[in-house]
């Protein structure tokens, strides 16, 4: 019996260790072979983006005090060596947020963008999903990573939630590059649904009406004035106002950017064209803003900045009939306390059209990733 | 007795300007010598011989995410300190540390590229990912090369001949 026993233990004992793969893993001699390749997919990279904000401001409206700001959850993830998917989640702090009445305080969460995109070659991928619109430089370099732009906030004329120009786009983009004599030509052409009949929407759940929205955009990264990107945005939808008139919108947007930190200058200009299909009146409404940084060389975790921004609003222009214009001056710092972290500070001084009152605020941000 | 200590005395000169020469002989060797040149190394199946500057720097930058072949380029730099990342950072884009994470971190931010360059912690690590994954370029001293993989000239050069630009 002992030798049984001894026999049945041994056998359990071998099968165990056969059965199990690490261990037998560890039987075989070690391998000087370097680890497997990675390509295995799917596989997913996430990323965060935060802000908490304080605010002082003699504006009798507006956030007060400590305000959290947006916290951005980004996802991507590729399905093959081709085919890659993104997403982009925020949680925004609204006093409107919440249940009852009057609407308490809360987090609005919101799917940003989403996109599965197919990529053939350099010069051509295509993508559906939901974007940030590809019609200003803003708009596409620093979404709502708050930590990646150099400031506290957008610029007015691209803010979320804001209506002069559409933020987001739901439809599909083609997109490449193009060597071009070592201009490298980047290009992007949308079609989609165009903006919702709450302007500062887009068309998330199908269009406000039949036109559908097209875009084409295209910029220049050439190899011999490097850091500078120089580029151009055209944009065209029909929108179905409250009111049930529509309107034909063209958007022309130009930008140049340098973004070598000695100095960093970004400047944009966009003009938004509406008619009236029912009257035929034209419109132009303007915006525009230049804001210029420098990393200080003898201090260089300091980045001194200013921008002025400018949005004017045509006096017939029924769809942008809430939009305010605007005037205002930022001088600011930004400070940064580590690789992954900044803190930023800048007094804002801005007016709301001719003979509106002056307003001046200050504001401190603490952005991070992670 | 006078003697002697004059003897002593010329010895002990003597070996202090033996001393001083030899330190004199062998600092100006130290200071002269040149950093060492690296090598851009891709998996063998790329068919690239040569890139430019601007290219390489496109590619480094995530600018340029195919081969001309289709192959997708996947990019392997060394852990931050290694001459061969500073040789990335710094000689080829330009950049400092900081910048070239903040660069990366909102490439993958705008979707402009589904992830950045991949760390490896030496350069036996780089060359063997390299040797083994399709479309894979690194940075590794031009010592270090070995069997496996591709040695792309820069400007038309390569490692060790006059004018190189990586080091």
């Amino acid at each position: 019996m002992p030798n049984l026993a001894r026999v049945l233990v041994t056998s359990v004992t071998a099968a165990l260790i056969a059965a199990a793969p690490g261990a037998a893993a560890a039987q075989q001699p070690v391998s000087h072979d370097p680890p497997a390749p990675v390509s295995q997919y799917p596989n997913l990279h996430i990323s965060g983006f935060g802000d908490v904000n304080f605010s002082i401001t003699d504006r009798p409206d507006g956030p007060r005090n400590f305000s959290l700001g947006q916290f951005a959850l980004h996802m991507a993830s590729a399905l093959s060596p081709r085919v890659t998917f993104f997403g982009e989640i925020s949680f925004t702090a609204r006093t409107d947020a919440g249940t009852g009445s009057p609407s308490a305080a809360g987090f609005n969460a919101e799917i940003e963008r989403m996109a599965v995109r197919f990529d053939q070659s350099d010069r051509l991928k295509v993508s559906f999903g939901r974007y940030h619109t590809p019609v200003n430089y803003w708009n596409t370099a620093f979404h709502h990573g708050q930590w990646l732009q150099t400031t506290i906030a957008r610029p007015e004329m691209i803010r979320f939630g804001g209506t002069f120009l559409p933020v987001h786009f739901v439809g599909g983009l083609v997109e490449g590059a193009v060597p071009a004599s070592s201009l490298n030509l980047n290009y992007k052409v949308g079609l989609g649904n165009g903006r919702a009949t709450v302007l500062g929407r887009a068309g998330d759940a199908g269009d406000a009406n039949d036109a559908v929205a097209w875009l084409a955009s295209a910029f220049i990264r050439p190899d011999a004035y490097y850091g500078l990107e120089v580029g151009a945005s055209l944009y065209g939808d029909t929108i179905t106002h409250t009111s049930g008139r529509e309107i034909s919108e063209q958007i022309v947007a130009a930008h140049v950017a340098w973004q070598r930190e000695d100095p960093e200058i970004i400047a944009e200009i966009a003009s938004v064209r509406h008619r009236d299909d029912l009257t035929g009146l034209v419109t132009w409404s303007r915006a525009y803003y230049v804001q210029a940084a420098y990393r200080l060389q003898q201090a260089e975790l300091w980045k001194p900045y200013l921008r002025f921004e400018h949005i004017g609003v045509a006096d017939d222009d029924l769809a942008f009939a809430t939009v305010p214009e605007l005037d205002q001056l930022t001088l600011g710092v930004r400070y940064d306390l580590t690789l992954f972290a900044a803190v930023k500070g800048e007094y804002r001084t801005w007016t709301r059209g001719e003979g509106s009152v002056r307003n001046h605020g200050g504001y401190f941000q603490i952005a991070f990733t992670f | 007795m006078a003697a002697m200590r004059a003897h002593r005395l010329c010895t002990l000169v003597a070996t202090w300007i033996a001393a001083a020469l030899l330190v004199a002989a062998t600092a100006p060797a130290g200071q002269a010598q040149q950093p060492a040149d690296i090598a851009v190394i891709v998996h063998a199946d790329v068919a690239i011989d040569n890139l430019t500057l601007a290219e390489l720097r496109r590619v480094w930058l995530g600018d340029r995410e195919f081969w001309p072949s289709g192959e997708r380029i996947t990019l392997f730099i060394r852990a931050p300190v290694a001459a061969e990342r500073d040789a990335v950072v710094s000689t080829l884009c330009r950049m400092t540390e900081a910048q070239f994470r903040q660069h990366w971190i909102a490439k993958v931010f705008r979707n402009e590229s589904p992830s950045g360059p991949k760390i490896v912690y030496s350069t036996e690590s780089a060359h063997d990912q390299v040797a083994r994954v399709p479309g894979a370029i690194a940075f590794v001293p031009a010592s270090a090369v070995g069997t496996g993989v591709k040695v792309v000239r820069v400007d038309g050069r390569r490692p060790g001949e006059t004018g190189y630009p990586i080091r």
